[in-house]
């Protein structure tokens, strides 16, 4: 109910977009399962966000997590929309995923949560990430830019429609894969093991391409409010000399004020 | 013999291609600055070779690219700013701060007819007023820094507006969406020369000898290759010396380099002096930088990145170089600043 909830506020056109032929667009298989937390991915696909960033997505609805994360490590889809906790697990026993994005968290109705850090963590654990099969590493990452491009455009029309509706939160939103939150969530499940190099985790959590997206979006829409207040909480290294696309270029198949 | 002075010269070539293949080898990345002209100048002038280290440089328009290559050694050795390494000092990656290029460098830029209003030397007359500029930048992080030696709150006091570039950071003084910006070189001097802005500030009035683009290596590499480096650190100073004392060769060596404007380079360089390529660590430097970063939120937790510094090789290699030319006040003068610094 809650993700239908949440696909239901995700309304609005933000921009003019240049009309593409699904089939000449590179295909992107992204897995989900049927969780609040993947909201953002569903709104993505019913508001044709993945169409505006030149995207063919195909979403592949998966039972449980399990078979979602294998799926992804085998290369059967290229992208998961998975459980955090999981994720973590996996990458954690050696699956070579990369975590390109976040997604939700269910919240609870519990004043604790406020008071108690653990507890905190533990529900952003319930979360979902976004993370790259092990097939695409190193590769393709024009197609993962706009695929986080597409979804933070799905997450500024949900917070504009929350805002609208007034509706009760039930589902916390963040498509930053934030690096820190996730190191936080790391440590509680106790997953850091002696021979685990110290930058293993960062090693499975790619900042680059959410940097890259937000930072694409804001060379369009320099004064939109969500769009800067992503930005303005987002840890990116800056470009010293950004070699930069020329408009049109961007332009085809992707996004257009 | 013809066919002896060709014999001659055919094998004399072979030798010294046989000595040059000889010697170690280092992949070095950088980005285009000016104040990276000491890797030009060591290159082109053959303080490298005659160090017994062939030095291969690759230029990048990103400092995360280039981070990220020096990370997966593709690199042995990356000049990327100070945030860049530190950000992923500070997630687990093993690099070591082992020399310096740039210091200082950072300025503050507002609309020509602010200049009178916003070029008083006293640093609270930013407060009320916005400031754009590139989150993380050097500049972002020292001027920070500075605002909080004044007491000045930047939450409260001013309005810092964030940037993704150097480009928007110009616009928006352009267009008076901010009241200045931080940049750069050479972009503040391309704002002034193509957009009409003027240089109110350079940093370096807040905040003395701040460390901008260190030099790091992977401290596995590093540690097990300590010579090859030094020899790299030897060519370094040899060329800084050059830098120093020889302006004009040095001038056209960088503008060749990086296919930017001379009189941007003579101007930044040596007339306005805006920063030094200094190859010192500036150990105290970094550290400093660190607190910077922390106190700014940017880095969620205290670590101590102290031991992600080597200083011992630059200062081996700077004995070394002091030992080759003993009469050189020059060296001399660098072995004081290196113990003042660090």
């Amino acid at each position: 109910m809650l993700l239908f909830t949440a696909i239901a506020l995700g309304a609005g056109h933000l921009y003019f977009i240049s009309p593409s032929n699904a089939s000449t667009l590179p295909e992107v298989r992204l897995g989900y399962l049927e969780h609040p937390g993947n909201a953002l991915c569903q709104i993505a696909e019913s508001k044709g966000l993945y169409r505006k960033e030149g995207l063919n997505v195909k979403l592949v609805r998966f039972a449980d997590s399990t078979e979602g994360l294998a799926a992804l490590e085998s290369g059967k889809i290229d992208v998961g929309a998975f459980p955090t906790a999981e994720t973590l697990r996996g990458i954690a026993k050696g699956m070579e995923f990369r975590i390109i994005a976040g997604g939700g968290t269910p919240l609870r109705d519990n004043l604790l949560t406020e008071l108690d850090d653990s507890l905190k963590v533990e529900i952003e654990s319930r979360g979902i990430v976004v993370s790259l099969s092990p097939v695409w590493l190193n590769s393709k990452k024009e197609e993962l830019v706009r695929l986080t491009a597409a979804l933070i455009r799905a997450y500024r029309t949900n917070q504009h429609q929350a805002k609208a509706s007034r509706s009760v939160i039930a589902v916390t939103f963040d498509p930053n894969p934030d690096y820190w939150r996730l190191e936080r969530i790391w440590r509680l499940l106790g997953l850091q093991d002696a021979t685990m190099q110290r930058d293993f985790l960062a090693s499975h959590v790619y900042e680059e391409i959410y940097c890259d997206a937000l930072d694409r979006l804001l060379d369009y829409a320099a004064d939109d409010v969500v769009f800067k207040d992503l930005f303005s909480k987002a840890v990116c290294t800056p470009n010293c000399c950004p070699v930069k696309e020329t408009k049109s270029n961007k332009d085809q198949g992707g996004l257009k004020q | 013999m013809k066919k002896i002075i060709a014999l001659t010269l055919l094998l004399s070539l072979m030798a010294s291609g046989v000595m040059a293949s000889a010697l170690p080898k280092l992949r070095v990345g950088y980005v285009p600055e000016p104040a990276h002209g000491l890797y030009f100048v060591a290159k082109e002038k053959g303080y490298f070779k005659d160090a017994g280290v062939d030095v291969e440089l690759f230029q990048f328009g990103s400092a995360v690219e280039g981070i990220s290559a020096l990370k997966a050694n593709k690199l042995d050795v990356g000049t990327f700013g100070t945030t860049a390494p530190l950000l992923f000092i500070s997630k687990g990656t093993d690099f070591t701060f082992f020399g310096g290029m740039m210091i200082g460098g950072q300025a503050i830029v507002a609309k020509a007819e602010r200049y009178a209003e916003l070029s008083v030397k006293d640093i609270n007359v930013f407060k009320g007023k916005k400031i754009g500029l590139v989150k993380l930048s050097t500049g972002d992080v020292v001027f920070r820094g500075a605002l909080k030696k004044a007491g000045i709150d930047v939450k409260k006091d001013l309005t810092y507006v964030e940037f993704g570039s150097p480009t928007a950071v110009v616009e928006a003084v352009k267009k008076g969406a901010v009241d200045a910006g931080l940049l750069w070189p050479p972009h503040f001097s391309l704002a002034e020369k193509s957009s009409g802005l003027k240089v109110v500030h350079y940093l370096e009035e807040y905040y003395p000898k701040y460390t901008c683009c260190r030099i790091v290596a992977n401290t596995k590499q590093f540690n097990a290759d300590k010579d090859t480096y030094k020899r790299f650190l030897v060519g370094l100073i040899k060329a800084y010396r050059f830098f120093k004392t020889n302006q004009e060769d040095t001038v056209k060596i960088i503008t060749r380099n990086l296919k930017i404007d001379e009189d941007i380079v003579r101007n930044e360089t040596y007339i306005q002096k805006v920063s030094d390529s200094n190859p010192d660590p500036l150990r105290k430097g970094i550290l400093d930088f660190w607190q910077n970063i922390l106190q700014a939120g940017y880095i969620q937790q205290d670590y101590p990145v102290d031991k992600h510094i080597n200083t011992d090789v630059y200062r081996q290699a700077l004995e070394e170089v002091i030992k080759q030319e003993p009469g050189v006040k020059f060296y001399k003068d660098m072995l004081a600043f290196y113990k003042k610094n660090n």
